[in-house]
């Protein structure tokens, strides 16, 4: 210890306390909560293979953290999430949000081109005449989303269908979920088959 | 150097400090001018409320720039609003109007239901309501509005001057501290629906003066009005 000045133990003392929570051993802990939490549904890569299991890589590590807080505290309801938040440490969900976060996102193959090609408009126009605003609005006309709405471009759509449904049916109705509640039922099921099409395919 | 430099922070803090308790003074006195009216007799615009707690408020345009995400999928980035007239442009209006409109808005007072719902207390905070107006008012007014047909703009300006310059402006730039909305350069069509709406009762928070003002108007006076509002440059 006498071979380091004193400046020197201060200054790594202070590298310690700046670089906060994030450190590269909360990483390695997250990768290892991936591999053996996350993995099986949402995969390694955050890109899961099954399209009701929602993709997470490049989703915003903010968005991610507030939607583990929800399954805990019950406002989101998910039979599958909610056990497996809440065994989790609240204290990992900020590195595990930086994990997914990390990942590069997968796109989908689009299936029926005319329902992609009205779901891109809706998507980027809404429908003035039924007050349904456009989605870009929030999400950007990327579909990248931001911190405090969901991205997404390449998502599923058999996911993106089933949470527009759990919007307009009041499964999700928490805070700010109103305001899909809202668009959502504003929205036709055709139109929602429509929008989530586009999507899958950015 | 340093006394003096201390000596202005302690004058600004001193100055904020003033502001901070008089300006919602000022406005409940102004608000008590205007609403003073018979009793029995529809108040128009009574400061209370989440609007009295939104005017109290200090606005934040940074903040209000990120509250104002959620508005965008219909009045657009930069609030430019639609030509087609369903949206608004709300990029320079008052920010005292933006409040009592919006406060209007979610307490039903003013008849809208297709914003109500994306506007209501679990999406919008008191606060954000206050620095999304701060953020609104700030913005350049964009050009490329929508206008009239242009084929009655000497009768606009005519039942401009004569009734509503008073309160709105010789250039349609409103007055702030009187609640009356900047009309210079706003979209023809949104000035026509909400004239129309005005005049016919439909409007929910319409200035009871106002109505009586434009009660004779006729379809094609409004428009004339309206065409000629759209046209006005705010200084």
């Amino acid at each position: 210890m006498r071979r380091y000045g004193l400046w020197v133990r201060a200054a790594a003392l202070l590298g310690i306390l700046l670089s906060g929570p994030a450190l590269s051993g909360d990483a390695e802990k997250a990768k290892n909560i991936v591999t053996e939490v996350c993995s099986a549904c949402h995969g390694m890569d955050g890109n899961s293979t099954v399209p009701t299991f929602p993709k997470l890589a490049g989703r915003h590590p903010e968005y991610l953290v507030r939607e583990l807080k929800q399954f805990v505290s019950g406002y989101r309801k998910s039979e599958i999430m909610t056990p497996i938040a809440t065994a989790l440490d609240p204290d990992d969900f900020k590195a595990l949000g930086e994990y997914f976060g990390a990942q590069k996102p997968s796109s989908n193959q689009v299936t029926d081109q005319a329902a992609a090609a009205i779901g891109r408009k809706l998507y980027l126009d809404g429908d003035e005449q039924k007050g349904l605003p456009s989605c870009a609005g929030c999400h950007s006309s990327d579909g990248v989303g931001r911190s405090r709405f969901p991205r997404l471009a390449g998502q599923h759509k058999e996911y993106l269908i089933e949470q527009m449904y759990n919007f307009r049916n009041d499964v999700r109705n928490y805070g700010a979920a109103r305001f899909m509640r809202e668009v959502t039922k504003r929205m036709s099921d055709d139109e929602i088959k429509s929008v989530a099409e586009f999507l899958s395919g950015l | 150097m340093c006394g003096i430099d201390r000596g202005n922070i302690l004058k600004q803090m001193i100055n904020a400090v003033f502001i901070l308790i008089f300006w919602p003074l000022n406005l409940l006195a102004q608000g008590s001018a205007v609403t003073s009216v018979e009793p029995g007799v529809q108040i128009w615009n009574e400061l209370k409320g989440e609007k009295l707690e939104a005017l109290r408020l200090r606005g934040d345009a940074a903040r209000g720039e990120e509250a104002f995400v959620v508005c965008q999928g219909c009045h657009k980035q930069g609030a430019t609003g639609s030509a087609s007239g369903v949206y608004p442009r709300l990029a320079g209006q008052h920010a005292t109007v933006l409040i009592e409109q919006m406060a209007d808005i979610r307490s039903g007072k003013r008849m809208n239901q297709k914003m109500a719902p994306f506007a209501d207390e679990h999406v919008l905070t008191i606060q954000e309501i206050t620095d999304i107006a701060a953020y609104l008012q700030a913005l350049p007014i964009p050009p490329n509005i929508g206008t009239g047909p242009g084929d009655a703009l000497a009768r606009g300006n005519e039942l401009y001057a004569k009734d509503c310059a008073t309160c709105h402006g010789k250039s349609g730039e409103g007055k702030a501290d009187k609640f009356f909305p900047l009309v210079a350069g706003q979209h023809f069509k949104y000035l026509l629906r909400e004239v129309r709406f005005i005049r016919d009762g439909q409007r929910g928070n319409a200035n009871p003066d106002m109505v009586i003002v434009i009660k004779g108007y006729r379809d094609e006076d409004l428009e004339a009005v309206a065409d000629y509002m759209s046209r006005l440059v705010a200084p």
